[in-house]
């Protein structure tokens, strides 16, 4: 997967930013990830359906990147935040774009802010997602 | 600190869930996440896990659920934030609660069985 930036070292991904990736919200599959987590089919796409159309497309980018250097096998997701201008609706079509917002390195252990914007095929941002990987040595 | 099935005055919204393989399961199926650490409970230990555990975002999800209540509606949540601090294991019993913190704010916490806290520091925006 190829992302822009220049070549980093393992523990400087700061910057990197990967391409946009788009994700067609089906209804059943919105409905049956409700049924997962015990949210009401009939409500419409359960918020946390952006864990799928956001970071759900996007964490690949960064855990595939050679690059970015980050150990799927050392991580822990230790911090997850979603905002919402409105939630995307069943049969739309979004596009996300991530990037590695920090790149921290503290007694051996790597701290990865990664930030993806999801945007609607209008261009108007509906979802952003801020994830906090912990990468320990 | 709250004990386990007390529910304080001001909880708007509780849920209490008993983990299974089978949700763990389903929820790796409607998520995509196929990490072998919520499915496989050798290859879980292997890598120096108790067992297979369940994914955070499951649990986030849960605890969207109990917030989207509380702020009279899944539409009506504008920011869900959760910080992981526990790991929860199949047969772990998880009360999710969402408590007022403000206009608009929600202080939302997740306890399991044994009192520990499974989520902390977690919060949600949501439009009045």
């Amino acid at each position: 997967m190829s992302a822009s930036g220049e070549p980093r070292n393992a523990a400087g991904a700061a910057g990197r930013t990967y391409p946009p990736v788009t994700f067609r919200i089906e209804a059943e599959r919105a409905a049956e990830f409700a049924r997962a987590i015990g949210a009401d089919p009939a409500a419409g796409v359960p918020p946390t359906f952006a864990a799928v159309y956001s970071l759900g497309v996007t964490a690949p980018q960064l855990f595939g990147d050679t690059l970015a250097a980050v150990d799927f096998a050392r991580l822990l997701h230790a911090e997850q935040e979603f905002t919402w201008s409105r939630h995307p609706r069943p049969g739309e079509t979004v596009t996300s774009q991530a990037r590695v917002a920090s790149d921290i390195r503290r007694r051996g252990v790597r701290f990865v802010n990664f930030e993806t914007e999801t945007k609607d095929e209008a261009g108007a941002v509906v979802c952003r997602s801020r994830a906090l990987f912990v990468i320990r040595s | 600190m709250p004990v386990p099935g007390a529910v304080r005055d001001s909880v708007l919204s509780e849920r209490s869930v008993r983990f299974t393989k089978e949700q763990i399961a389903a929820y790796a199926q409607a998520s995509g996440d196929h990490n072998p650490i919520h499915l496989d409970d050798d290859f879980a230990r292997s890598v120096g896990l108790p067992g297979l555990i369940a994914h955070g975002m499951l649990q986030m999800g849960l605890m969207g659920v109990v917030a989207a209540e509380a702020a009279g509606g899944p539409d009506k949540l504008t920011r869900l934030y959760c910080r992981f601090a526990g790991m929860v294991l199949p047969g772990d019993t998880v009360t999710f609660t969402a408590e007022p913190a403000g206009p608009g704010k929600l202080e939302l916490r997740a306890v399991n069985q044994k009192g520990e806290a499974v989520l902390t520091k977690s919060s949600a925006d949501f439009n009045q």
